[in-house]
């Protein structure tokens, strides 16, 4: 019996704020870093662990979210662990036949999405807690989240670091796919370090680095706008330093 | 030439010695004021020992405390003794007493004492710490209590390197006074019970105070004990007590340890010259030689000052040019102190004054960061890495700073000297051992409250597991006395004895349980009085209702035992207390708490006398003696009761009458047991 | 009168970063002229863009941080490893791969750290790997030394090498390097064999035409260095000698699976560059000297390993790198032992 007592649950739209942008699993968490920085090295490759995780995360919230009542503290950790590869076998065997060339492309690291902490921890400290349409929507908006960071991420190191965009779509949306891809700075052009691990730390970086000044500048704008409107009110700082 | 090693690390800055030796020693105007500061020495400030307004002489004791005195450099009034600004690195004032000269220079009686090596070596000591002689080559520590030291020592060192630049004033007074000094070199030695080797280390750039060493040495005779030279390379800092046994014996002093552990005693050229003018001539400590330098001063030179001169006086006399005045060192350029001003006085230890023009020090600039160059590393004379020191003291990682022998640094500037990109590395090292001394005082603190924590908690325990014990003791008693009452019924005359011996003897237990002081002993035995004089009491009152009542000898008989227990138990206590008493009086005068007691002892002696008269009356009787006196009281009861009957109403009528039968009924037990008493044994 | 309080010594030695770097570069000017000598303007172009690119980018982060520019401009440290780099990329390279090398040099490998002093990593060498595995093809193109070129041409002049920087081609004076050609050259022969019939070596005293005689400027602009005290003997030394122990040691007579001899390895390739002005970069090495020479002991051995089981011809800056990982760890076991303690302590003691 899960011995947590449920509170009143987020709204979703916070949770999809949390799962897209302020708790991002990639950009704000960190975890899931091992496929992230190996599998996206074109758009085609993220896309296609980015959908598979993105499934993968969405059953197995649900499923957890359904039977959270049910299971014993003790073994709360195996049995997620146990939902979460029976769903990364259902993806595997969907890749394996209706993508045959993107699954060997892959190649290991879809069966590495069970240790793919985001979805692990997703279970842990949320589907275990909630009921299961707000379960269901978290493992979505996380899911979208990682796509989306993987996504970006594939496109700059493709584009940057092979000199494509879009290349080989038809792995994984059909042979019509195949001309989408575009090549803005010629054919020769290749910045190899990009595709290799180094380039993956180091534009994983860049962008943590973007999301933290965004969020900083939204954070000043919004203390100015404050600060106008507040202008007699007296507050004691006691936590920062005094500028 | 005795043989010199070498040290690590070390730097050769420019000596800038040449501006202040060319001339002799001069002497000093008489100033207007002298301000002595009380916190002159290592250890506690001293305690003034005059009163403002007190003429004083020169030389007169003015302040004293522990082995540190402080003398009047000239004679004059004392006008304040308050607080007064002086030259401490912190900054802070410190109390001070404040004389006006009177210009009379008059000196107060003196008592040389030429012939030291026939004053006892304790008795020495002790004048040696009244005239005020301390360490004057940095840190003022009292010489008599470096000179105490009980371990035995070989060699005596006497330090006459001067590594810093600019400061010549030892270098002046080796080539004036070279055969005083060898005097107090000789009466160190003979406090020191004539350690087997006494050497002199100075650097080889001052040839001129060697050649007088050497000639005073030669002048002196085969009489008087060897003195050796160990002349070595000019190098900074040589002269730190730590280096120097390190270049003349070749031995490393343990981290931590006193060089006493190794033999060996240093002192300073200044502090055996001013031995020798304390013991051989009587003067106390009052004057030191100090050199004044510097490019903004148009002379430069050496001189003999009083204790307590104002350094304005001394610039004044060195005509300073206050415009090209950029900083006011006292000391030398690599450890000496920057002052925020010239009204500052002069004390035992200020043996160097520069006032340095903007060419002569260097211009603060903004620390780059540190490049990790490791020419800090090469110059450090202890093997430190400073580099790494730097780094974790920026970090406030302490356990990191003392796994890198923080402690060992000397402070001696070397390392800063050398950094390329300017970082004051000797501060933050400051910064970061003081910072680990306020977490050990704090630490220590700490502790010692959780110590004094945990005992408490113990003896409230203990209190705990004491009163839980008497509960004990008592039940034990109360229930031994039940079975022994029981048993008596039974058995027969043992029974008063034995409820009564056990009552005693439990109450023995208990006593002996406890160890308590004899304060606590006489509250314990007070309390136990009043508490047994109360139970007497209360015994009495139920013996007495219960007569008046007119029970039977069974009834009684637990009413007499606890009566003769409380009675005993106040016998005890009486007992103990005249005891401690006693025991008290033959150490110190009686108290008031004891007569009072004796009075209390004598009121609780008749009850008991009485107690143990009917007790002993019961025992006396034999078991029919006994059964015959509880009939006699029967009867007695019945016919009170029926007297009461034929006077009562009619409510009452039906008590008295059920009391009556009962009696009655009673009566007829006691017959029957008579009986069967005398048919048994 | 009254003053501030400032604290002890008050007198200061007359050297400052400023001038310490400033005399690394003076020390780097013999090996500079020799590569213009023996290759063309290439060099020297290198240089100019080097130093521009990276004065910009530490004038760019610096501002970034919201410090002062101009302090930490006049340290001339940007500068020392703009030159290191340009000295080590290929003479008339493609403009766009000296300006990538110095901007991953300066803003990566050393700014993102933290600036002059915190940086873990030799900058000069990140740059340098940077574009090593992102363009193999340009960073393998290296020009022949000017005794090798035919009777009668020379290199290019100026304008023809700007022209090949900004993107002409460079077909008549390209040439592998001594260390290139014998790792890939060699095939099947015996090393005497080899060396009579490639040009580069029949001509050479020690290893390679021309590229001996650089490593031997950087060698003589390294001693005055050391002569100044700018670094200590102890990591340049060890490299040295424990890279020619490897190459002695594994030296099986020239045979045709040999890994080279030992004038081969000490006076080609970066050896000297790397010796003498790379690891003794204080930054990014040991901080004893102790600890140094298992710094430099270290990155010798490496050396040898790479360049002759290796994939790269010249394992210099990799090693460096890898030294580089190791040196807080070598220094938390040499730690010298200071006055008065029995024996030297680890940094990571707990105190007593």
């Amino acid at each position: 019996m899960s011995d947590t007592p449920p509170t009143a649950g987020p709204g979703l739209a916070e949770v999809a704020g949390n799962g897209l942008w302020h708790n991002n699993p990639a950009l704000v968490q960190l975890l899931g870093l091992c496929p992230l920085l190996a599998v996206t090295t074109t758009v085609v490759n993220a896309l296609g662990l980015g959908l598979a995780t993105l499934l993968v995360l969405v059953g197995s919230n649900a499923m957890v979210s359904l039977i959270r009542h049910q299971i014993g503290d003790a073994v709360r950790l195996p049995a997620f662990v146990l939902i979460i590869a029976a769903f990364v076998t259902c993806a595997e065997l969907l890749m394996k036949a209706y993508a045959y060339e993107l699954y060997e492309i892959l190649g290991i690291f879809i069966p590495l999405i069970v240790t793919n902490c985001a979805i692990l921890g997703r279970a842990e400290a949320f589907a275990s807690k909630q009921p299961l349409g707000l379960a269901v929507w978290d493992g979505l908006m996380m899911g979208l989240g990682f796509l989306a960071v993987l996504l970006l991420l594939g496109a700059i190191r493709e584009l940057f670091g092979s000199g494509t965009l879009l290349a080989n779509m038809q792995l994984l949306l059909g042979s019509g796919a195949s001309d989408w891809v575009v090549r803005p700075f010629g054919s020769e052009f290749s910045f190899l370090v990009l595709i290799l691990p180094p380039g993956a730390f180091l534009v994983t970086g860049l962008l943590i680095a973007a999301k933290n000044a965004i969020d900083e500048r939204r954070e000043a704008r919004r203390k100015a706008a404050r600060g106008q409107l507040a202008k007699g009110a007296k507050r004691v700082r006691t936590t920062g330093h005094i500028a | 030439m005795r043989k010199v090693w070498e040290t690590p690390g070390g730097i050769h800055p420019a000596e800038n010695k040449h501006q202040s030796v060319g001339r002799p020693i001069g002497q000093l105007a008489l100033p207007e004021q002298l301000v002595i500061a009380l916190n002159q020495h290592a250890g506690p400030a001293a305690e003034p020992q005059v009163a403002v307004g007190q003429t004083v002489l020169k030389g007169e004791r003015i302040a004293r405390s522990g082995a540190a005195a402080l003398h009047a450099p000239s004679s004059g009034t004392v006008v304040a003794i308050e607080q007064r600004p002086v030259a401490h690195p912190s900054g802070l004032p410190a109390e001070c007493i404040v004389i006006a000269c009177d210009g009379r220079d008059q000196w107060a009686e003196r008592q040389p004492l030429a012939d030291y090596r026939s004053v006892d070596r304790q008795r020495l000591l002790d004048t040696v710490a009244e005239r005020g002689v301390a360490g004057m080559g940095g840190a003022g520590f009292p010489t008599a209590i470096k000179l105490a030291t009980d371990r035995p020592i070989t060699m005596l060192i006497v330090n006459a390197t001067e590594c810093e630049p600019y400061i010549t004033a030892d270098d002046a007074l080796l080539r004036e006074r070279a055969d005083e000094l060898l005097t107090g070199v000789d009466i160190a030695s003979y406090l020191l019970g004539d350690p087997a080797e006494r050497v002199v280390g100075i650097e080889d750039n001052k040839p001129e105070a060697i050649a007088a060493l050497r000639a005073a040495i030669a002048a002196r005779g085969a009489d008087h004990a060897p003195v050796e030279l160990a002349i070595f390379p000019t190098k900074y800092p040589s002269g730190g007590e730590r280096q120097l046994i390190q270049i003349i014996t070749g031995q490393e002093l343990a981290s931590g340890a006193l060089p006493a552990e190794l033999g060996i005693v240093c002192q300073n050229v200044g502090t055996l010259y001013a031995l020798k003018r304390a013991i051989v001539d009587g003067e106390p400590l009052i004057s030191r030689v100090t050199t004044v330098t510097g490019r903004a001063c148009a002379v430069n030179g050496n001189y003999d000052t009083l204790i307590g001169t104002p350094i304005s006086a001394l610039l004044a006399h060195n005509r300073l040019a206050p415009e090209r005045l950029a900083r006011l060192i006292m000391g030398g350029p690599m450890m000496g102190i920057a002052l925020p001003s010239s009204e500052l006085p002069i004390i035992k230890t200020s043996n160097c004054l520069i006032a340095a023009d903007d060419t002569e020090v260097a211009a603060e600039q903004p620390a780059q960061p540190c490049i990790r160059c490791g020419l800090c590393a090469e110059a450090c004379p202890a093997s430190l890495l400073p580099q790494q020191l730097f780094w974790h003291a920026q970090s406030q990682q302490h356990d990191k700073l003392e796994a890198h022998n923080l402690f060992d640094c000397i402070e001696c500037g070397a390392c800063s000297y050398v950094c390329p990109s300017n970082i004051p590395l000797v501060q933050y090292f400051r910064a970061g051992k003081g910072e680990i001394r306020q977490q050990r005082a704090d630490k220590a603190k700490s502790d010692f409250a959780r110590e004094r924590f945990e005992l408490r908690q113990q003896r409230l325990e203990q209190q705990e597991r004491d009163k839980q014990a008497k509960r004990e003791a008592r039940k034990l008693a109360a229930e031994q006395a039940k079975a022994a009452q029981a048993a008596s019924q039974a058995s027969g005359d043992e029974a008063p004895a034995n409820s009564a011996a056990a009552m005693i003897a439990a109450a023995q237990a208990r006593a002996a349980a406890r160890l308590a002081s004899p304060e606590q002993q006489r509250e314990k035995l007070e309390r136990a009085i009043a508490s047994s004089r109360a139970r007497l009491e209360r015994a009495d009152a139920n013996l007495a209702a219960a007569s008046a009542e007119g029970a039977d000898a069974e009834a009684l008989k637990p009413l007499l035992a606890g009566q003769a227990a409380a009675a005993q138990k106040l016998a005890q206590a009486e007992q103990k207390l005249a005891a401690l008493a006693e025991a008290d009086s033959a150490a110190s005068p009686a108290t008031e708490s004891t007569a009072s007691a004796d009075a209390e002892l004598d009121a609780a002696g008749r009850a008991i006398a009485k107690a143990r008269q009917a007790a002993a009356e019961r025992e006396a009787l034999s078991p029919a003696a006994l059964l015959d006196r509880d009939i006699a009281a029967l009867d007695k009861r019945l016919t009170k009761l029926r007297d009461k009957l034929v006077a009562a109403d009619d409510d009452q009528r039906e008590l008295l009458a059920a009391s009556l039968a009962k009696l009655e009924a009673k009566q007829q037990a006691l017959h029957s047991q008579r009986e069967a008493v005398a048919d048994g044994v | 009168m009254v003053f501030k309080p400032v604290s002890s010594p008050h007198r200061h030695a007359a050297l400052s970063t400023a001038r310490v770097m400033q005399w690394v570069i003076a020390a780097l000017l013999p090996g500079i002229a020799v590569l213009t000598w023996q290759f063309g303007w290439g060099t020297l172009i290198n240089c100019a863009i080097a130093t521009a690119t990276a004065l910009l980018c530490e004038a760019a982060m610096v501002a970034l941080r919201g410090r002062s520019i101009r302090f930490y401009l006049n340290d001339y440290s940007a500068a020392v490893t703009a030159l290191l780099l340009a000295v080590a990329l290929p003479p008339l390279a493609p403009w766009w791969l000296v300006v990538i090398a110095t901007a991953s040099a300066i803003v990566i490998a050393k700014q993102s750290y933290g600036g002059l002093g915190y940086n873990p990593f030799n900058p000069a060498m990140v740059g340098y790997v940077v574009v090593l595995i992102s363009f193999p093809l340009e960073m393998s193109s290296w020009l022949s030394p000017q005794s090798l070129l035919a009777a009668g041409t020379s290199h290019a002049s100026l304008g023809e090498s700007l022209a090949v920087v900004a993107g002409a081609s460079a077909d008549g004076w390209t040439g592998a390097t001594p260390l290139d050609l014998f790792k890939h050259g060699v095939n099947g022969q015996l090393v005497d064999t080899f060396y009579a019939e490639q040009p580069l070596f029949s001509g050479a005293a020690l290893a390679g035409v021309g590229w001996e005689w650089v490593n031997l400027a950087f060698l003589a602009g390294g001693l005055v260095l050391l002569g100044r005290g700018i670094f200590t003997w102890h990591a340049p030394l060890a490299m040295l000698a424990s890279l020619a122990l490897m190459a002695a040691l594994f030296w099986d007579g020239g045979s045709s699976t040999s890994g080279g001899s030992l004038p081969l390895h000490l006076f080609s390739g970066a050896t000297m560059l790397g010796a003498l002005f790379i690891i003794t970069d204080p930054v990014s090495s040991a901080v004893s000297t102790r600890g140094r020479l298992v710094y430099g002991a270290l990155i010798g051995v490496l050396i040898y390993l790479i360049r002759v089981w290796g994939n790269y011809p010249d394992g210099v800056a990799f090693a460096i790198l890898l030294g580089n990982f190791a040196a807080p760890f070598i220094d938390n076991y040499t730690v010298p032992r200071s006055y008065g303690h029995q024996r030297a302590r680890r940094a990571t003691e707990h105190p007593q």
